[in-house]
């Protein structure tokens, strides 16, 4: 999974990065659909990405993985990172 | 009509976590209001408050606190404090006590403000175009007893009252009532409040009635029935308190600690800032024939005394009016020299003030009253704690800008 954005999950939420497996639900990491779309804005603002609503919410860290990764910047670029 | 009995308590105040910790500062007089610095579009402020040295991440997840006020986590602390003494934070405890006959009564005025004010400053000073999705349920009034609630399960009446000053009092006293009448069988109530944020200081400054910095210093600067009081000092925490059915309570075995024996809520209908004796005095005498009980028998009252020039003159005068001849060896103090002003939270916290005196036979002093006003010339316990054994009942005054007045008391077990 893209590296960057498990470090921002683990960091946004508290969760120790070997609990973050693939197929983890969101509701076993204790994420309710509220913070979840919390975290998408974030990614959105730090990215600079645009996340298309979705009808179904991911279910899923591998299916948020999914969602996200095909928006984001290439890997190894300096716009990757947080915002300073 | 059924006993509610007070089986658990919780305090997060300006002097720290934790009821001990609480009542001991109160009988020490050693005040928790110091000066902290905000930082307004032009410039840093200091400002004279009753703010919590308090970390979050030592009671909660950051993936919870995503989701909470601060608010909410001072209530959530001071609840689990009450739930726990009361024997109550595991279900598996709560034998008749089913979850939805047990419900939230929660004051507090000013809600999630800081979250509202992030969002404005969000909006307006960042430039954003959108909040952030959790803004709403950050800021709104009853988000309090949302947390409480799902942290607990409870499924009974759920309320916030947002009476300004009165909130928690009144909260507390509308949830005495559903007891009584047989709509609960038990209720976690309180308040909570934190408001120390630019918006809410600017607008209090703007009223002129907070305290100006006292020579010996800014811990000293409530100064409740002082001829040099300058006036209330703004302060953020919670109190929370379990009410059970008496009979409940004693069924399941629980360390009852103080009956919740009256209630009284009167509005003055007179003036938005200015308090009036009458209404205060009718809230007393109200409350008095509520517990069944008269003047006499109240051995500590804990007056609302914000250190205000016209609410600690008038309050002495609604006393007086309430209480007659038996005002004239009445102890009665202020606790808010040393928490300050906690609004929404200030009724609950000062009624766990005035148990935890029925409990201790201690009578918390009035802080820095060195000087009494000579128009305020009750017993208000001078800066010394007094020992007063065997006190059958106590009285807890809390009256709020909007003319809302309540009045709670408690008789020993």
């Amino acid at each position: 999974m893209n590296s960057d954005l498990i470090n921002l999950f683990a960091d946004t939420f508290g969760i120790a990065q070997e609990k973050l497996q693939p197929g983890a639900t969101l509701e076993s990491l204790g994420l309710d659909s509220l913070a979840v779309i919390e975290f998408l804005f974030q990614i959105e603002d730090q990215f600079g990405i645009q996340i298309p609503d979705q009808a179904n919410p991911p279910r899923t860290l591998d299916e948020m993985v999914q969602l996200i990764e095909p928006l984001m910047p290439k890997l190894g670029r300096t716009d990757t990172g947080p915002a300073a | 009509m059924r006993r509610v009995a007070i089986t658990g308590l919780g305090v997060v105040s300006a002097v720290g976590v934790g009821c001990e910790t609480f009542f001991t500062a109160l009988l020490a007089a050693r005040s928790g209001i110091r000066p902290i610095e905000i930082a307004f579009p032009n410039g840093v402020e200091s400002v004279i408050a009753g703010s919590i040295d308090f970390n979050p991440d030592t009671y909660f997840t950051r993936a919870k606190l995503l989701t909470m006020d601060r608010v909410s986590q001072f209530a959530l602390v001071a609840a689990r404090e009450a739930m726990s003494q009361a024997g109550l934070a595991d279900v598996a405890n709560r034998a008749g006590l089913p979850p939805d006959r047990f419900g939230v009564s929660l004051g507090t005025g000013s809600g999630g403000s800081g979250s509202t004010e992030a969002a404005y400053s969000a909006l307006l000073e960042q430039k954003v175009t959108r909040l952030r999705p959790m803004t709403v349920v950050l800021s709104m009034n009853n988000a309090i007893a949302a947390h409480v609630s799902m942290e607990f399960g409870l499924k009974g009446p759920s309320s916030t009252v947002s009476n300004a000053c009165a909130s928690s009092a009144n909260a507390i006293g509308e949830a005495f009532r559903q007891i009584r009448h047989g709509y609960a069988e038990a209720m976690l109530v309180g308040g909570s409040e934190a408001l120390l944020n630019r918006g809410t200081i600017k607008a209090w400054q703007a009223m002129q009635t907070l305290a100006k910095p006292h020579a010996d210093g800014a811990h000293a600067s409530c100064r409740p029935f002082s001829r040099d009081r300058t006036g209330l000092v703004l302060s953020e925490g919670a109190a929370m308190l379990v009410l059970e059915d008496w009979d409940t309570a004693q069924r399941r075995g629980a360390h009852i600690l103080a009956e919740l024996a009256g209630y009284a809520s009167t509005t003055d209908a007179y003036h938005l800032t200015q308090p009036e004796a009458s209404g205060q005095a009718h809230a007393m005498r109200l409350g008095l024939r509520d517990a069944g009980l008269n003047v006499d028998d109240i051995a500590y009252l804990n007056a609302h005394g914000t250190a205000t020039d016209v609410g600690d003159v008038i309050e002495t005068h609604a006393i007086r009016l309430a209480f007659q001849n038996a005002a004239a060896t009445l102890p009665v103090s202020s606790t808010k020299a040393v928490h300050g002003h906690a609004m929404g939270a200030a009724g609950a916290m000062e009624f766990i003030a005035s148990v935890m005196a029925l409990r201790a036979g201690q009578l918390p002093p009035t802080a820095f009253l060195e000087t009494p006003d000579t128009r305020c010339d009750l017993d208000y316990i001078p800066m010394q704690a007094r020992e007063r054994k065997d006190m059958g009942a106590v009285m807890s005054n809390s009256f709020a800008f909007g003319g809302s007045n309540a009045v709670l008391i408690a008789k020993s077990a």
